[in-house]
């Protein structure tokens, strides 16, 4: 199945050690996108970078606690991007959030779960 | 640059499992070679043979044998040679080196290919970005969706494409995919992200019809900035 929409795309990024409720933080975004039943969100791990902070992030392959900068995006129609902004107002303590327009094309299996 | 004249013909015989600094030796021998300039050089593989400790070693089907004797040859002039000489001496170890005055009577060309243009050679300002999003375990005929996808794309002239693996994602089948250090994970979220003219993007996405059964695809407007490839460091493969 194929459905085409004018949608949304948002990018928020933080770090890999950014919480919220206990739950690492890019976890809890991802729950409640799927809460909210948002069409799509992926979570990257970037190798470096720096954020609001200006600390620099790195994913250090020899530590086990590391702080890599993270990227969340999440794409869907705009109304239902906007139902998720206050939500994550209140979880992203420190970071970014980017959004823009983007055209959507959605490729579903029929009857499969 | 090897010209016609008077030269000498280098052959070193290793065996094949021999190696230098934990690498395959002839491997090692004959990166150096390409590294240090030299004009050209074949690796030769023998069925059978034996060396110094005289001992027969044959190819057999049943058993593997990595004793097989191996042989790297080239042409070079004195001067090149008389350079790398020492170092040839130590990467070959056990193994021979000889050497014989040759005649080179016609030398090889540099095969000088006119590359066409590429058409997308020239991007300027609005362009669109395509993201593409599948799972990692999705296949499209024989092999992973997404490297079919890029190759779809190198073969469709598309300016270029970043493939980019999540650590946690949903598409359009809601089924999470988490990624486990130190886990295999077949199922992680993909990217693609292509950046093209919005007429190539959209010859393209007839393809992604074909191909792609389950996942979104989004496309968005993107200023080019600077777009630039240094068209002699190009490699055709």
């Amino acid at each position: 199945m194929k459905e085409q929409f004018e949608g949304r795309m948002l990018r928020i990024h933080f770090g890999e050690s950014d919480r919220w409720e206990g739950k690492p933080l890019h976890e809890a975004i991802l729950a409640k996108c799927q809460e909210l039943d948002m069409a799509g969100a992926i979570v990257y791990r970037g190798i470096e970078g720096y954020g609001t902070s200006t600390r620099v992030r790195h994913a250090s392959p020899w530590k086990l606690s590391r702080d890599a900068p993270v990227m969340v995006s999440v794409i869907d129609t705009e109304e239902r991007i906007a139902k998720l902004i206050p939500h994550l107002d209140l979880m992203v303590g420190e970071g970014v959030i980017a959004a823009s327009r983007v055209e959507v094309t959605r490729y579903t299996r029929e009857a499969k779960s | 640059m090897l010209t016609t004249g008077k030269a000498l013909k280098v052959s070193i015989t290793v065996s094949e499992g021999s190696t230098y600094h934990g690498a395959s030796a002839y491997a090692s021998i004959l990166d150096f070679l390409f590294y240090r300039g030299i004009s050209g050089a074949t690796v030769l593989k023998g069925v059978a043979g034996f060396g110094a400790d005289h001992h027969l070693h044959s190819a057999s089907s049943v058993e593997i044998s990595d004793k097989l004797p191996i042989r790297i040859e080239f042409v070079e002039n004195q001067e090149k040679i008389n350079e790398i000489l020492g170092k040839l001496e130590e990467m070959a170890g056990t193994g021979l080196i000889e050497m014989q005055e040759t005649t080179v009577v016609k030398a090889a060309q540099q095969s000088k290919r006119s590359r066409p243009t590429p058409q997308h050679m020239k991007i300027e300002g609005k362009a669109r970005m395509m993201r593409i999003y599948v799972g990692e375990s999705d296949r499209w005929q024989d092999k992973p969706l997404h490297e079919a996808l890029v190759q779809a794309m190198r073969a469709n002239d598309i300016a270029g494409v970043t493939v980019y693996r999540g650590i946690l994602g949903y598409g359009a089948h809601r089924r999470v995919h988490k990624d486990r250090p130190l886990h295999l994970s077949h199922g992680a979220s993909i990217m693609l992200s292509a950046i093209d003219t919005e007429e190539k993007l959209k010859a393209f996405l007839p393809l992604v019809d074909r191909m792609v059964e389950e996942g979104l695809v989004v496309l968005s407007d993107v200023e080019i900035i600077k777009y630039s490839w240094r068209a002699a460091e190009v490699k055709t493969e």
